[in-house]
């Protein structure tokens, strides 16, 4: 549990009254939600309740499935409407990284995994490459596990390593903010409690929305906490209120395992 | 406590098993099936040695008698004769490019009103034919004037035709004459008497002008043509010696062939009669005494006089390297035409080559000896590093598979040249790029071409991508692309096109495939990260296929060098190791293949000789290569398939 959690909420991605569909079929029905810089929210609420959908909305993900758009409302970034037919995906998507739920390392070697979102942007310098593949490895605590074999394939480390891997590779290209579906769900409880870990450290510098279906994870490591049921947001609030004393019937219902 | 007693399920019982020798039955019709192809495949491989191991032995018989009755000594000289006329050619190509190079617009226009003239006289032939014939009847009465007339005006009718374009393909294209002369042209061979093969005088006048444009050309070249000429004459003494003792050569091979088939026959006789009939028995012995009729060759006796010819053989080649010498002096350094000047740097090239040819050629010559035995290895490499696949000749068969495995591989390299752009890209375009839509399409009309029987192809290549290429490569503004105007329709060029269309189908298939069994999940990362879709395609998807990609075309690739139509029809079938000297432009010269000589001869051969078991090894060489190729290909596809997870 985060107590500190007083900070001046500068909001960093504000949903108003977001629709999506998946072709015909509504799986958002109005939501609105304003996530705060520097803070980590997490997302829960039973299976099918849509928060994947609305993560992947974030960097615009869902682009890639055919007849999946956001039918009304907006998301704003920075202040501006990230939901725009005309918006450039790539540099949002440079600016909103993502972690998913199974890891994807690229079959590439470890190094080349997490250089290869900086050279996408453009960079080639040999030495500034190094640093920062370094600097990301360091950052989720890999570096002394790897520094000796960057050159072989990633798929030779253990999964756990493999999602912080994926998550340095995220980190590397440097957004603002870090999108995680469920990035421990695959993992035991070691490295579960690593990545927690991580999270905690990384909220000084970016804005962190996670996705889980572990209530004691979102206590655990959440500044904020979103559920949600049916596409519909129930409750919205601060972590440690909203588990100790729910405003709502159905939030207490579902952290007491009376549901979901 | 588990029942660890193996007893039956008492019958009757709901889980005793029923139909049980129905699924042994299908069981044993598919394991058979199976077993079956494989013994099938099996067999194949036995025949295929069989047929073809009998060769090598049989080969150094033939080579053996190839030395002892001389032909080998007589091809070391004749070896410098054909290196000397090769050269002399290249003089003379060089030569002619150069006279001609400042004749072009005399030619076109000559040729063009040659076109002229052709198509007239076509178009007005069936009149013109009909006149001749009757008035030229010296049996039948003279014809009537009536008769004269009506075919006159047949022929006049046809004639206003062809000059108003109205028949067949319609006039010919005349870029290089002006309006006037082509008028001049047309009003000349309409004045034409209609029974006159005359050429109208302005062709005789573009001939003329050609002509004297020729010999202005060729005036200041006048010291060149004389080199030339020289150099081609410094060869008559070899000419005249090589000519003379090949025939002595020739016969006495002759001579032991035939003494050696009749001795088999008397064997074969002799073995009839030890198991004949009494009454059989006495005309048997009376064929056994007919049956040899010639001596024994004496090889050293029939040698004799040839090899007493060697210090004419020396002063011959000493001729020839003088002429060599000689004309390298004199050659000019460079010649304004690009084409020639390239024969003349090829010439320069393949001097010091030649020289060397011509120096060591005595010592070969002093040293040969008839009783030196032909090994084995020795016949086992000169088939496979051979330059030379000569058959059906008086002189010598003589079996290197280089030319036509220089050939396959050659024209295989054009077909993946073209094929692996086409079909990987296809693949990148239809997985990643293309809508559903195109997708539904794209993919089956791929796919449809493998559908085209290659005969079909082989059509397809001689009528219409032969022809085309051969025109478009004469227009004047391709001229600079190597190789360009192509002397020969048919070439390597166009049967690697065609083979490349025949591989884009499997190349297409098996690469999409590829692509598409990358996970998506890696393109989902590389979106997530900002990649472009170009990015991401060339930088994950593809190195992530490559395996596959690779699989696939190497399962092209065996394809194209297994298939034998398209190349027997397209390929020109020339037996010879192309010119490289053409750079780039080498791809445009025919060449024969593996797979096509096999197709060519295997129904001419006699049945067991050794032509065709020379066949047969080549069969086999090629069935090594195709296993070779799709084993590795299988090995990069199972990897894949691991690396995928
Ligand atoms: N590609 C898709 N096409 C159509 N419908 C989809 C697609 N992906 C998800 N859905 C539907 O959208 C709804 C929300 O799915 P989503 O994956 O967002 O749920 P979730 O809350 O993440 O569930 P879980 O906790 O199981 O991951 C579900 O009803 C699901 O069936
Ligand atoms: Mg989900």
């Amino acid at each position: 549990m985060v107590s500190d959690s007083v900070q001046p909420a500068i909001p960093a991605i504000e949903i108003e009254n977001l629709r999506f569909s998946y072709g015909t079929k509504e799986v958002i029905h109005g939501v609105s939600l304003s996530i705060p810089a520097n803070q980590i929210t997490a997302f829960i609420g039973p299976s099918g309740c849509g928060k994947s959908t609305l993560l992947r909305c974030l960097n615009r993900i869902n682009d890639r499935i055919p007849g999946a758009a956001i039918t009304g409302g907006s998301i704003r970034i920075g202040g501006i409407d990230i939901s725009r037919p005309d918006l450039d995906l790539q540099v949002l998507r440079r600016r909103v990284g993502m972690v998913f739920q199974k890891w994807n390392p690229f079959p590439k070697s470890i190094y080349d995994n997490i250089a290869y979102g900086l050279r996408i942007h453009g960079e080639t310098n040999r030495k500034a490459l190094d640093e920062k593949v370094e600097h990301s490895l360091r950052v989720v605590a890999l570096w002394d596990d790897v520094k000796d074999r960057l050159k072989t394939s990633a798929f030779g480390l253990s999964g756990g390593q493999q999602q912080r891997l994926c998550i340095a590779r995220t980190i590397a290209a440097k957004p603002d903010i870090i999108l995680l579906d469920e990035p421990c769900s695959a993992l035991d409880p070691l490295s579960t409690l690593k990545v927690e870990e991580l999270l905690l450290e990384l909220r000084n510098d970016y804005t962190i929305v996670i996705v889980t279906h572990n209530l004691a994870q979102a206590s655990r490591c959440s500044d904020q906490t979103a559920l949600f049921y049916l596409g519909e947001l129930i409750e919205y609030g601060n972590t440690s209120q909203m588990f100790q004393a729910p405003r709502e019937k159905r939030t207490e219902d579902y952290i007491t395992g009376a549901f979901g | 406590m588990p029942d660890t007693s193996h007893n039956p399920v008492p019958s009757g019982h709901p889980f005793c098993r029923r139909g049980r020798s129905t699924e042994g039955l299908i069981k044993a019709f598919f394991g058979g099936n199976a077993a079956l192809t494989i013994v099938i495949l099996v067999l194949i491989i036995l025949f295929l040695l069989r047929e073809g191991v009998g060769f090598f032995p049989e080969y150094r018989t033939e080579l053996q008698n190839f030395r002892k009755s001389g032909l080998e000594f007589v091809d070391i000289a004749r070896k410098d004769l054909t290196a000397h006329e090769q050269m002399g050619s290249l003089l003379n190509r060089a030569y002619f490019a150069q006279v001609n190079s400042n004749c072009r617009e005399e030619m076109q226009r000559l040729e063009e009103a040659t076109a002229i003239v052709n198509y007239l006289g076509e178009a007005t032939a069936p009149a013109h034919d009909a006149l001749v014939q009757v008035t030229d009847a010296e049996s039948n009465s003279p014809p009537t004037p009536e008769l004269l007339q009506k075919l006159s005006a047949q022929y006049r009718k046809r004639l206003a035709d062809a000059l108003s374009g109205r028949l067949g393909k319609g006039f010919p294209p005349t870029p290089h004459l002006s309006r006037t002369e082509q008028q001049l042209l047309c009003d000349q061979i309409a004045a034409r008497d209609p029974l006159s093969t005359d050429d109208p005088a302005f062709a005789n006048e573009l001939q003329a002008s050609l002509a004297a444009k020729r010999e202005l050309s060729a005036a200041p070249l006048i010291a060149f043509r004389d080199a030339i000429d020289a150099f081609q004459s410094s060869s008559s003494a070899l000419d005249v010696l090589v000519s003379e003792t090949s025939d002595t050569v020739k016969a006495t091979k002759e001579a032991a062939v035939l003494h050696g088939i009749q001795v088999r026959k008397r064997q074969t006789l002799l073995d009839a009669a030890r198991t004949a009939k009494p009454d059989l028995r006495s005309q048997l012995e009376a064929d056994i005494a007919a049956a040899v009729t010639t001596e024994p060759v004496d090889f050293t006796a029939a040698m004799a006089p040839v090899l007493a010819r060697i210090p004419q053989f020396k002063e011959a080649n000493a001729a020839m390297s003088a002429g060599l010498t000689e004309v390298s002096e004199k050659l000019p350094l460079s010649l304004s035409d690009e084409k020639a000047d390239r024969y003349l740097k090829a010439f320069r090239a393949a001097t010091p080559a030649m020289a060397a040819e011509t120096a060591d050629t005595v010592g070969l010559l002093e040293g040969w000896r008839a009783d030196v035995p032909v090994g084995i290895g020795m016949t086992i490499s000169g088939f496979i590093s051979g330059r030379d696949w000569i058959t059906g000749g008086e002189w010598q068969d003589i079996y290197g598979i280089l030319p036509l495995f220089i050939g396959s591989l050659m024209i295989s390299i054009i077909a993946l040249a073209i094929a692996i752009p086409f079909g990987v890209g296809a693949a990148i375009y239809t997985n990643q790029l293309a809508g559903p839509r195109q997708q539904r399409f794209v993919k089956p009309t791929i796919e449809f071409l493998q559908a085209i029987p290659s005969v079909v192809l082989g059509f397809v290549g001689i009528a219409v991508l032969g022809t085309l290429l051969q025109e478009v490569s004469t227009l004047d503004s391709l001229s600079w692309i190597p190789g360009f105007p192509i002397q020969q329709r048919l070439n390597m060029f166009t049967a690697g096109c065609l083979l490349g269309l025949m591989a884009i189908p499997t190349i297409f298939t098996l690469s999409e495939d590829a692509i598409n069994n990358v996970p998506a999940a890696f393109a989902e990362a590389s979106d997530a990260l900002g990649a472009s879709k170009l990015q991401t395609i060339f930088r994950v998807i593809v190195p992530a296929a490559i395996s596959g990609i690779l699989a696939a075309v190497l399962l092209g690739l065996g394809r194209v060098i297994g298939e034998t139509m398209v190349v027997l029809l397209v390929a020109g079938n020339r037996i010879q190791i192309p010119d490289f000297t053409d750079g780039i432009g080498t791809v445009f010269q025919p060449a024969h293949t593996l797979t096509g000589i096999i197709a060519q001869e295997l129904g001419e051969v006699p049945f067991g000789s050794v032509h065709y078991r020379a066949l047969f090894v080549v069969g086999i060489l090629l069935f090594v290569i195709v296993l070779a190729i799709n084993w590795t290909a299988q090995r990069l596809l199972r990897r894949f398939r691991i690396s995928q997870h």
